[in-house]
């Protein structure tokens, strides 16, 4: 039966943690909030090890509205600071890539060195009598953890230390990542008209492989897809069993059962979710890293990138390639439908024409229930301090919204 | 006899229109048997070329052939083209040819706007009688391409 207009307002007949108010996904305030309690303040993938090989590399990214650059330090560790000159806020380093030993902002000429400290000002002198100097302009320096390659950033100086953020979550990576040198061959960077969350549920439920006609032929025909369990870490991270995906079921994708990762069977597929935005996924030969920016309650910048083995050959490197585009990048099979469904469930938030997004599947923990979506907005509403079933009744100055 | 500058042309903006049309199988006739598409972008953060598709014949069939299959950007493309060059080849007798690309989006409300910009580097050869691609690299300027595509551009 339809729903009449107060029948479609009232809050859902479900636990709390079985859907989210729409507002979650639209309200200005809850997303300025966001940026400040959850994304400022946790852990975030920034970028490759591999993007930044040689001392005096430096590679430039976003992270939650501020410009960041990060380094490789003259003993081969890696910095990170706000990419702002401390003068006068101007972006310090403007290419997305390079080596430099000092960084000259284009506006003043300040000067910074790859350990943030600011080591020329022209005409310093002027500065006297107002008692500014060098020594306390230094850049503001960002924490950095790299896991298996992969470099992480953290603007909460407060926040959880690295390895006690991500515990076990890495584990099954550990062989994928951590046997052979790995390296970024595809970074596919685009804004998308969706919120930052509905990007990162594609990767949290596997309900939705219906929409996907490869995923319908290689994985959930088999018994196997539906029997996986998923696995939620402290601080919600999860992983979901490994699987086999057949492949050879869609004509023209052939076989992975050579070439494979390190540690991976023929077809084997992996994939791990970071909080609370991040996720690692492995298809037997190719590795993707997916995160997000977000720019609006309703834009976000999605960047995706491709891996494979350091020095490989060029024959491998190209194999690797087009398995990687099958399913992923611009041209993929798979990743533009997940592009063309999220748009649509935007389109209906914007203004209201849905109330609340249901996740309200129990299935024993396997791959089926939305576990760890719920988990999700557990740890999303602990963050936030109100739920995300009714997160507007708690904003300061404001009524309960979510009937608006 | 070689190939004219009007024969070349043609083949160029025919397979462009025939990919407008989503005319697969007329975009295929105007391939030769050891066809080869790629689609490539130069990406400033990695320093590095990435080939975005790579597809012999035969995958660039199974990749057309499916496409009824998939959900994909509502909507359709419109290439503009532009020969700019037509080399003729000293070793073999093909033409290297060059066009500049602009695919514009026009979605379900009848809004169009600029998808992606790029070139066309073919070469063509003769075959039969008449000028078929021998291979097409689509040289991408633009990389963020929003949802992606379904359909090669
Ligand atoms: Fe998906």
């Amino acid at each position: 039966m339809s729903r009449s207009a107060h029948e479609w307002t009232a809050r859902p007949r479900l636990q709390d943690d079985e859907f989210v108010s729409s507002t979650v996904y639209t309200h200005p305030g809850i997303f300025e909030l966001e940026q400040e309690r959850i994304k400022r303040a946790t852990w975030k993938f920034a970028c490759h090890e591999s993007e930044l090989p040689t001392r005096f590399d430096f590679r430039t990214v976003e992270h939650a509205g501020y410009p960041i650059v990060l380094v490789r330090t003259e003993e081969g560790g890696i910095r990170a600071f706000i990419n702002s000159c401390s003068h006068r806020a101007a972006t310090v380093v403007r290419a997305p890539r390079g080596n430099a030993e000092q960084w000259r902002c284009l506006f003043h000429a300040w000067t910074y060195d790859t350990r943030g400290r600011c080591i020329a000002m022209p005409r310093a002198s002027g500065y006297e009598q107002a008692g500014l100097c060098k020594d306390g302009m230094g850049l503001r320096e960002v924490k950095v953890g790299i896991k298996l390659g992969m470099i992480f950033i953290n603007l909460n100086d407060e926040g959880s230390p690295f390895d006690e953020y991500f515990g076990d979550a890495f584990e099954i990576l550990e062989d994928v990542m951590g046997t052979k040198e790995l390296e970024v061959f595809h970074l596919h960077k685009t804004v998308i008209n969706a919120n930052w969350k509905q990007w990162f549920e594609t990767n949290m439920e596997i309900y939705h492989e219906y929409l996907h006609f490869l995923n319908r032929n290689i994985a959930m025909s088999n018994d196997e897809f539906y029997e996986r369990r998923w696995k939620i870490y402290p601080n919600c991270h999860g992983t979901l069993t490994p699987m086999k995906q057949r492949y050879e079921r869609v004509k023209g994708l052939g076989r992975r059962d050579e070439r494979t990762l390190p540690g991976l069977t023929p077809g084997e597929f992996r994939v791990v979710d970071l909080f609370p935005d991040t996720t690692i996924l492995c298809r037997a030969t190719v590795l993707r890293i997916d995160t997000s920016n977000a720019i609006s309650p309703n834009q976000t910048l999605v960047e995706q990138r491709g891996l494979g083995i350091k020095g490989e050959s060029a024959e491998d490197r190209l194999i690797r390639i087009n398995h990687h585009n099958q399913f992923w990048g611009p041209f993929g099979r798979n990743l533009p439908e997940d592009v063309v469904a999220v748009e649509a469930v935007e389109k209906s938030n914007r203004c209201g024409a849905s109330r609340y997004g249901i996740m309200a599947r129990h299935d024993e923990m396997k791959s089926l229930d939305d576990a760890l979506m719920r988990a999700f907005y557990k740890e999303w509403s602990e963050y936030m301090g109100r739920p995300a079933s009714n997160p507007l009744g708690a904003l300061p100055g404001e009524t309960n919204a979510a009937n608006r | 006899m070689p190939l004219t500058d009007n024969q070349i042309g043609a083949l160029i903006y025919r397979s462009g229109l025939f990919m407008d049309e989503e005319n697969f199988d007329g975009f295929m006739q105007l391939c030769a048997s050891d066809f080869r598409y790629q689609i490539t972008a130069y990406s400033p953060e990695l320093g590095k070329e990435m080939i975005w598709l790579n597809l012999d014949r035969e995958g660039m069939e199974h990749l057309l052939k499916n496409i009824p299959n998939h959900v994909r950007l509502p909507g359709s493309f419109l290439r503009n083209l532009n020969v700019y060059l037509m080399e003729p080849q000293q070793a073999n007798g093909d033409v290297h040819v060059t066009s500049s690309l602009l695919v514009i989006h026009t979605d379900l409300e009848g809004a169009s706007r600029l998808y992606a910009a790029g070139m066309y580097i073919d070469d063509v050869v003769l075959s039969s009688g008449s000028p078929q691609l021998k291979s097409r690299t689509v040289k991408l300027a633009t990389r963020q391409l929003g949802p992606g595509s379904h359909v090669p551009l």
